[in-house]
């Protein structure tokens, strides 16, 4: 399988002179096509720092950070949004779709920011919905869904042009049980077919085996790296 | 990229269609006290200039250290030949301005101020309501503005009154003749207003009015008259305009008040503008840092900010032009009238616009210090 992501020896203090704090420490990670990991940990872990430098949102102090082999350079905001623009989606907490867009509104501004042209964005945009079961909500506006069916819109946005990485930060965590767990498998089938690593932060322990890997962070340190029951099975059945 | 920007910026603003409304009335108002504050400013300084500017001659003799037309000092009558006898002169007239007492028919007395004018009417009224400004040349007759009617007590042509404790008879009304201090202006001839003004001798008058020939320099016919004609003051029409300006604007209390309220009304307008734009970013902050986060350039967030300023800017400056101008025109027939002239309105304008730019500025750069990482948060 393809590297997508790697995260070579990454750690991010805050504060500066005599009070700082390491918040993430040496974190080794590498992420292949397709692979759908999710990350836990206790509040204050370090998860969305980590999810933060791997959506190139946030700088590390040390380390590195490489998409599709290339060093991410974390000094040049201009070089940072590009990489946000073409290889990144996110999926947040509470969607934050724009409320004066409709749905179609919403994913077409993502599409033409990336330079998608009309054409693909009207396919990509059809076929996503149509997946997501949303079709019939495209023309409405974030205000008129229920949460379920923003996160399902939230998750077409995040997939539209093709990123090669989807980042989603507890996108469970507005949702009841049922919906979320259902919102989850949408985003892991999605994330398949498109072949993109997902990262996904979540404190829902009943999500996990859903995922290929657990990855576990307690104060800045990756603790544990597990592949799930799926992802051996498939490794099983591939041997 | 850039195909973005109007789409984005334009749904921002129409998305909540009562705060757009609002800003917009907002910006118009603040425009509107702005340019109202300034075309107070302009009112006046047409008013208090307006009869030198309609008297329609090139020069104007008078006695040395005459700060503004409404306080002329006496000059030897013969001066008007004098002026005319110089070399570039067409024609001269003299001109007599005084302050009297108005007996009002109800009794009360108020101040008014005396015009007296020569054969060509000229300094006099420039538009009739009723009557004939040719009327001033009969005896005791006179025309006023139809703006002193209730003032002066006298409502329709032939009404009769005192000035001076001596007969006066309306012979005819002009129309717009403001005057800039509260006593109304009282046209009537030389000879009428001798009779009228008790400080003035019969051979004297305040003023003399010259006409040049064609094809003649108007500076070298001024400088001949002051070497030629003894113990006067020679002014072009517009330097006599804006002396009396300068007079009324800057050495009296109230022409120093009406600058610092039209100062003030342009200051209050371009905050209240600032404050409004700056607020309306700050609304869809938010909105600006998930778009920062979804790989959006601070360029085309910039451009999406600066797009949304001038079309509310625009917007806002155009309802309140059009609330200027219904203003400006209900204002007309009042002794408080509100004027700009093409200048100072695109002048206005193009201030107003520079808040909005300047008030984008500031919502640019609480775009720039936006975190990304906020949408992590909520």
């Amino acid at each position: 399988m393809r590297r997508v992501l790697f995260c070579q020896e990454i750690s991010k203090d805050y504060g500066s002179g005599n009070i700082v704090e390491r918040v993430l420490k040496r974190v080794d990670l590498e992420f292949f096509e397709g692979q759908a990991s999710v990350l836990i940990g206790p509040s204050g872990s370090g998860k969305t720092t980590l999810l933060s430098i791997l959506g190139c949102l946030l700088a590390p102090s040390d380390g590195q950070l490489l998409i599709e082999n290339s060093v991410v350079n974390f000094s040049d905001k201009s070089s940072l949004t590009e990489v946000r623009r073409q290889k990144l989606g996110f999926i947040f907490q509470h969607a934050q779709l724009l409320p004066f867009l409709s749905i179609e509104g919403n994913l077409a501004l993502i599409g033409r920011n990336a330079g998608m042209s009309s054409e693909d964005i009207a396919q990509r945009l059809d076929s996503l919905l149509n997946r997501l079961e949303v079709f019939q909500m495209r023309k409405k506006f974030p205000n008129q869904l229920s949460g379920g069916q923003r996160q399902r819109v939230a998750i077409a946005r995040a997939l539209l042009h093709r990123p090669s990485i989807v980042l989603a930060d507890e996108p469970t965590a507005a949702l009841d049980w049922n919906t979320g767990r259902a919102v989850v498998e949408l985003l892991l089938e999605q994330a398949r077919i498109e072949k993109a690593v997902l990262v996904v932060v979540t404190h829902d322990t009943r999500m996990l085996p859903l995922f290929d890997r657990v990855l576990s962070i307690a104060d800045g340190i990756l603790t544990e790296q597990y592949q799930t029951a799926a992802i051996a099975t498939t490794l099983i059945t591939q041997s | 990229m850039e195909s973005v920007v109007i789409p984005v910026s334009t749904k921002m603003l129409f998305h909540n269609r009562l705060r757009f409304a609002m800003t917009v009335v907002g910006i118009a108002i603040a425009f509107f006290l702005a340019a109202a504050q300034i075309g107070l400013l302009v009112g006046w300084v047409n008013t208090n200039s307006a009869i030198i500017k309609h008297a329609n001659v090139d020069l104007w003799v008078m006695a040395k250290e005459t700060r503004t037309l409404d306080y002329g000092t006496a000059i030897p009558r013969h001066r008007i030949q004098q002026v005319s006898s110089v070399e570039g002169v067409k024609w001269a007239e003299g001109m007599l301005v005084g302050w009297v007492n108005w007996q009002h028919p109800e009794g009360k007395r108020i101040t008014v101020e005396v015009i007296g004018l020569d054969e060509s009417n000229a300094g006099g009224p420039w538009a009739m309501g009723s009557g004939s400004v040719e009327s001033v040349h009969l005896p005791e007759t006179v025309v006023v503005d139809e703006l002193s009617k209730e003032a002066l007590g006298t409502l329709v042509v032939g009404d009769e009154a005192e000035m001076e404790g001596k007969r006066v008879i309306v012979g005819g009304f002009s129309q717009g003749v403001r005057t800039f201090t509260a006593a109304p202006f009282v046209f009537t001839s030389l000879e009428n207003a001798i009779e009228y003004i008790p400080y003035y001798r019969d051979d004297e008058i305040s003023y003399v009015l010259a006409r040049i020939e064609s094809n003649t320099d108007l500076i070298a016919v001024r400088d001949r008259i002051a070497a030629e004609v003894l113990d006067v003051e020679v002014l072009t029409t517009d330097k006599f305009a804006e002396r009396s300006v300068k007079y009324w604007m800057l050495e009296t209390g109230v022409g120093i008040t009406v600058i610092i309220t039209a100062v003030l009304g342009l200051l209050v307008g371009a905050v209240i503008m600032s404050q409004t734009l700056f607020a309306i970013t700050q609304d869809h902050i938010a909105n600006y840092a998930t778009l920062l986060a979804l790989g959006f350039h601070h360029k085309t967030l910039r451009q999406i900010v600066l797009a949304q300023s001038l079309s509310l800017g625009g917007l806002g400056i155009i309802v309140g032009l059009v609330l200027f101008v219904l203003a400006c025109k209900a204002s007309e027939r009042s002794p408080i009238p509100l004027e700009t002239t093409p200048l100072i309105s695109l002048g206005l304008i193009v201030f107003s616009l520079l808040c909005c730019i300047g008030a984008s500025w500031f919502s640019i750069r609480a775009i720039f210090k936006l975190d990304p990482v906020m949408v992590f948060h909520g």
